[in-house]
């Protein structure tokens, strides 16, 4: 499997202009966007922060989407709507999102580059065109959130977990995303983001979301782990999570479920960590992700 | 000029309000921000990694700090956008830009526009935001200078009324300029984001030269076809190696006879490592540039390369330097670049005869410089056809020597100048791109400028000396230390810039630490096909010091001594001579070491109970949890310049108002240097710092100065002033007495005046004094004075770390970090205590985060600040500073040198601290979370095979239940 956790690693040397864009649109509605993103070879712009990186000289035209009222957030009866085109700052700071699922999206969301990078960087662009570190995906997965993608023909509603399944830049049928659903956690729940970088600023080597949700008698009611920088693309520990499901929840049990995560998972080995580092720290992680939920949740293990 | 993109044929409108004016520029659709802003004479804006990580190039969109160089121009449409430019009100500084001044917050000033906009956000939204907050928001900021330390108080001292954290010398008491932490001379110009450094100009016509890096570690260029780039239209100049002179050479920026032996060529027909220059463009844009690069063709004969330096000397290994016309190689058939080996007493004697011997072998790695400000050079014939360069270096003077001799110029046709640098650190100790960018604008007869991108940065500039350390140590049970023997393998790379004089100091600079009356040490410098290294702060000491420091501290154990008193008891101190140095020099015969000062038992002293070394020591790291803690010590000693080569020259004029001109070779990169210097001559002159307009690094309009290296500036470009200063200030005198109508010997200066020191207390000032020069005696107040040493007195340091290990993923923590130094007399407190900050963070990199990785082919595969992990305002640990105050008798008004010693001490300190934590030994840099982790796996595994063995039932049941 052949992939690397982060931006290309061989960039060739000599190139660093972008003189092949030959025009740069800025639409005044969706459709509109969907219409130029369809006409050639053409890339979405949002924050610009990966874009103004890639090396791809075949771009011919950028769309900015940034015009398109994309930068809501809004809370909804089931969990909340956020706007492909809202940035991390955003993110970090909005009272809905941090009252989501134990703010899980909030605290990724903070820790995604520096405050420059995070008052450009957004949403859209880290799920539609993130590597598989990227911060805001892996507590997403683990929320069940589901985006919605504007075609010509309408709006197409996705789970994010089949979404990032796609190859970058993440598309459907010429598309664009314009929204991210995140559901509320129901019941007694407690989650956790985890992240473990080289540096305090780093991009993630590993991170992890996890939420737990416990029953009236105190078993597991759900688990939701997902892991970042560990695979092809940002991932669910389904095995680890049916580890779990239905039992009562003591160290031992969750011990069980890192162990499984550490079996799941396909990291490589690149310039940040080797693919067994990796899978030693997914498991350390997780089980410190889920310790912190149990705890959250009120839960005495 | 500087941007990216000309105006192509798809040029669009982009209008803003810019710092309050409304602007409309044509772009291209690909034009970046950074670019755009730069082309529009916006220079506060600047350039530095291009990848959205350092923040150098931070400007407030819609009041918004963003990276401008990640955001298409386009985008910012109808945005509002503020430049620092517009931080300050007319000629008053904003509060920011004044805290930033008295905090010493600024150093080289290359990152300080971004952190000043950043902190202008921050401060909007949260009015008395507190460390955290400003850690966070600095985090968007990379500074290579000061270790965060000052910037983060300088910040504090607005938020939350912080008070400014300055030691408060002696020296302070005893004179009026000296000893006091004044404000650089440079500063205002820093945080207002001046057009100060290089890449801050328009030059009409100017085209931007691009290399051609090899993709290969070692090849021979077989066919090279450049026609089609030579027929690219705004192409003006295509050099390969058929083009230019070949004149063997070293980019060493070192005295001449340079002790680099003379083994590069300004192109060549074989490429050493990836990233070696194959040819060279100079295009109307960058994107013209690059398009022409991608249209040379090239056929490369690849060659087998050595990228293991412990091959280089194999049998059958491919011989990097085959050329017959390269000097100064040791032994070139065998890839060995320099060879040294030397030894006081008889340590095999020695060694017998101790009671505790231990030999250990240390693995060091290649470390960057990651200077904020990339190399840059612009080329141009001036009106009267000399070649003069604006160029980012430390070492002008080298530079005009080296560029002459390469292009085949007399000196007289060159000329270099030396702007404010964005940070060196040892990295422009190099003549890297004046030759190439000169070859270019010779071939084009237009103005060329060359500026590495981050990446190229990484790639083809230079590098600190990997190194294969043997170190043994013999010692009595009293923890007398007899024997001292160190063998060093290191690798230069490609090419062999300060690799016998690097090593040499790793000798010269490490074993004489301590009084063994028997020491060896040996190296051997090879070849390999990486990138090549080269001076680098510290220059040697780092790796040596990391492997002694260890070693002393495992005797230590052994011997069941409190490392500190092993350290004292073997220390070397007042009155002492170190032979070694003497011989180790610079490539040659160097001087012995007199011991004329020495503050190492207050740095030890204070050092440890600023951390609590007794308490922190006695109590017994946690064992419950997974993070454990430990604390480790280290000392460490560097020189003051080069002894017996290095000198410098400065030169005084007196102006009208009593101000004075004071034109110094040296080389101020970022460090204060020019501050430090105008102290010392405006002490001497008896007047405020105020009166001195220092100009410094222009081979046409100051004298000779080595340049900024191996820690001289300080006591030699000082030391010239201070002897121009004397000078000057007794022709001051000459011309008060007249006035004053008394003796000569009756006049004293001080406070911008001239005064009787009889009853009489008549005064004139030294405006008078001045007008009475030039209008009544037609005399001009000037004079200067060359300045050098025959020893390098140590500057002194102790350092000392708290850490914390995380036992489940190996992460290595630095909870606080203290460096007790002794600098002689600290000229400026202010700035000695920046210089120390800014190299502990480059030590704290080194031991544990910073690393230049190689791929099976030679090519570095983390060339950007993504995965090259410099530490940030939030890596940083408590820092403490402690100026232990000596007087060198050598120095100008006692000073020593500050600027390389600390960086010595962090990477052992640390190394120890994790020792005392969890009871292993790391000997192979940087010590990375996943080799912690291995160790302690191991650690556990040996363990219960311990306890597994059957010594008995009782331990066996114990491990059993544990």
């Amino acid at each position: 499997l052949q992939f690397s956790s982060g931006l290309s690693v061989t960039r060739r040397l000599e190139n660093a202009v972008f003189d092949h864009i030959q025009a740069f649109y800025q639409p005044k509605s969706v459709r509109e966007a969907v219409r130029m993103l369809q006409s050639g070879p053409g890339r979405v712009l949002g924050g610009g922060t990966d874009l103004a990186l890639l090396q791809d000289r075949s771009i011919r035209f950028l769309v900015d989407i940034k015009h398109l009222g994309l930068d809501y957030i809004r809370r909804d009866g089931n969990g909340c709507d956020i706007g492909a085109a809202c940035t991390m700052s955003a993110l970090e700071h909005s009272p809905v999102v941090r009252g989501l699922a134990g703010g899980i999206l909030s605290r990724a969301a903070a820790t995604c580059g520096s405050i420059q990078i995070r008052n450009l960087a957004t949403i859209g662009g880290n799920l539609a065109n993130g590597s598989p570190a990227a911060d805001t995906a892996t507590p997403l997965l683990a929320m069940d959130a589901s985006v919605i993608v504007q075609t010509r023909r309408g709006r197409q509603r996705i789970a994010l977990r089949e979404f990032l399944a796609l190859p970058l830049p993440r598309r459907i049928n010429g598309g664009l995303l314009v929204q991210i659903f995140a559901p509320k956690s129901k019941g007694r729940a407690g989650w956790s983001f985890q992240k473990f970088g080289r540096t305090e600023t780093d991009i993630a080597v590993v991170n992890v979301a996890a939420g737990l949700g416990i029953a009236r008698d105190g078993s597991c009611a759900w688990a939701r782990i997902a892991l970042g920088a560990v695979a092809p693309a940002p991932m669910r520990a389904d095995g680890a999570e049916a580890v779990l499901v239905g039992k009562a929840l003591t160290r031992s049990l969750i011990d069980r479920a890192a162990e499984s995560v550490a079996r799941e998972i396909q990291p490589i080995t690149d310039q940040r960590a080797s693919a067994e580092y990796r899978r030693q720290i997914s498991q350390v992680l997780v089980r410190r992700a889920l310790l912190a939920c149990a705890q959250e949740a009120g839960y005495a293990l | 000029m500087s941007g990216r993109n000309g105006h192509g044929k798809n040029s669009m409108a982009l209008k803003v309000r810019i710092n309050g004016e409304t602007r409309e520029w044509a772009i291209s659709p690909g034009d970046l921000l950074l670019d755009v802003l730069r082309r529009e004479g916006y220079f506060g804006v600047k350039r530095a990694c291009e990848t959205g990580e350092c923040g150098c190039c931070t400007v407030l969109l819609n009041e918004k700090p963003v990276n401008s160089c990640v955001v298409f121009a386009a985008q910012a449409n109808g945005c509002e956008i503020t430049t620092v430019e517009a931080i300050a009100h007319g000629d008053t500084l904003d509060p920011v830009q004044q805290a930033f001044l008295d905090h010493g917050a600024a150093q080289c000033g290359f990152c300080t526009p971004g952190m000043i906009l950043n902190t202008k956000a921050l401060l909007k939204e949260h009015p008395h935001a507190g460390e955290e907050e400003v850690r966070e928001m600095l985090a968007g900021n990379f500074c290579r200078c000061t270790g965060f330390k000052k910037p983060v108080e300088a910040v504090l001292a607005i938020s939350q009324n912080g008070p400014r954290h300055c030691e408060k010398t002696p020296a302070e008491d005893r004179h009026l300029v000296v000893g006091h932490s004044l404000q650089k001379t440079d500063g205002v110009k820093l945080v207002t984001g001046r057009p100060c450094f290089t890449d801050d100009v328009h030059m009409p016509d100017m085209l931007i030269g691009k290399i051609l890096p090899s993709p290969h570690a070692h090849a021979r260029i077989k066919r090279i076809d450049v026609s089609k780039a030579r027929a690219l239209p705004g192409v003006h100049a295509v050099l390969t190696y058929k083009d230019v002179p070949r004149v063997p050479h070293t980019t060493a920026g070192q005295s001449w006879p340079e002790p680099s032996p003379y083994d590069t060529y300004l192109l060549d027909s074989k490429v050493r490592f990836v990233g070696d220059r194959v040819a060279a463009v100079a295009a109307e844009s960058r994107a013209i540039a690059e398009e022409a690069l991608r249209l040379i063709k090239v056929e490369y004969e690849v060659l087998p390369a050595i990228l293991d330096m412990e091959q280089a000397t194999k049998p059958g290994a491919p011989v990097i330097h085959d050329e017959p016309d390269s000097t100064g190689i040791h032994d070139a058939r065998h890839n060995v670049a320099a060879f040294i080996k030397k030894e006081l007493g008889n340590v095999d004697q020695a060694f017998r005869q101790a009671d505790v011997v231990v030999e250990r072998e240390f693995h060091t790695h290649r470390q960057h410089h990651a200077m904020m400000e990339p190399h840059v050079s612009i080329a141009w014939l001036d009106e009267d056809g000399r070649l003069t360069i604006r160029t980012s270096t430390q070492v002008p003077f080298h530079s005009r020597r080296q560029v002459a001799m390469i292009l085949q110029l007399p000196v007289q046709k060159v000329r270099i100048i030396k702007p404010r640098i964005g940070g060196g650190f040892g990295g422009k100790q190099e003549m890297l791109l004046e030759d190439i960018t000169g070859a270019l604008a010779l071939a084009a007869r237009r103005p060329v400028k060359i500026e590495y991108t981050r990446e190229e940065e990484f790639y083809m500039a230079r590098s600190r000396h990997p190194q294969i350390l043997k170190v043994k140590i013999g010692a009595k049970r009293d923890g007398t230390i007899v024997a001292n023997q160190m063998s060093v393998l290191a690798t230069t790379g490609a090419y062999g810039s300060h690799s016998a004089t690097v090593q040499g100091n790793t000798g010269s600079k490490v074993l004489p630490l301590y009084r063994a009356p028997n020491m060896k040490f040996d190296c051997t410098v090879v070849y390999t096909n990486c990138p090549v290294a080269g001076a680098f702060r510290g220059y040697g000491c780092p790796q040596g010091f990391f492997a002694q420091e260890s070693v002393v501290d495992e005797i230590a154990h052994e011997l069941g001594m409190d490392p500190i008193e092993l350290r004292r008891k073997n220390l070397i101190r007042l009155g002492d001579i170190d032979e070694l140095s003497a011989q180790l020099g610079e490539g040659r015969k160097g001087l012995p070491r007199h011991i004329r000062s020495c503050g190492m038992p207050g740095c030890l002293e204070r050092g440890a109970d600023a951390i609590g070394w007794e308490s922190k020591r006695k109590s017994l790291p946690g064992k419950s949890t997974h993070l454990r803690r430990g604390i480790g010590v280290s000392c460490c000693i560097q020189g003051s310049a080069i002894a017996g080569v290095d000198w410098g020259a400065a030169h005084l004029k007196m102006n009208e108002d009593g101000s004075f001109n004071l034109q110094l070779g040296a080389a101020d990169l970022g460090t204060g240097a020019d501050t430090v210097i105008a102290q010392i001559a405006a002490e001497t002159l008896g007047v405020t710092l105020d009166k001195m307009i220092v100009y410094s690094g222009d081979t046409d309009f100051t004298p000779f100065d080595v340049g900024a290296y191996a820690s001289s500036t300080t006591i030699i470009s000082g030391g010239a002033a201070k002897k121009a200063a004397e000078k000057v200030r007794a022709q001051i005198v000459d011309v008060a007495a007249r006035m004053l109508e008394v003796a000569p010997d009756k006049v004293n200066l001080g406070n911008n005046e001239a005064f009787t020191v009889c009853e009489c207390r008549k005064a004139v000032s030294m405006a008078d004094v001045a007008r009475h020069a030039m209008y009544k005696d037609k005399v001009q107040i000037m004079d200067g004075a060359s300045h050098w040493n025959t020893d390098s007195p140590p500057p002194f340091c102790a350092t000392f770390a708290e850490v914390e290990v995380d036992t489940e993923t190996g992460k290595v923590r630095v909870v606080e970090l203290v460096s007790a130094v002794d600098c002689g007399v600290a000229i400026n407190p202010m700035a000695a205590e920046g210089q120390v900050e800014g190299a502990v963070a480059q030590g704290i990199g080194y031991a544990l985060t910073e690393e230049m990785l190689l791929d099976e082919t030679g090519r570095m595969i983390n060339p950007n600040f993504l995965d090259y992990k410099v530490l940030s305002a939030k890596d940083m640990p408590k820092l403490t500073t402690i100026l232990v105050e000596t007087e060198e008798p050598l120095g100008p008004y006692g000073a020593k040198s500050i600027s390389e010693v600390p960086i010595n001490g962090p990477t052992p300190a640390i190394a120890n601290a994790i020792y005392h934590a969890i009871g292993i030994r790391f000997r192979q840099l940087p010590i990375r979370p996943e080799m912690v982790l291995k160790a302690l796996h191991e650690q556990s595994k040996q363990r219960a095979a311990v306890a597994r063995k059957p010594v008995g039932r009782r331990t066996r049941k114990a491990a059993a239940s544990d």
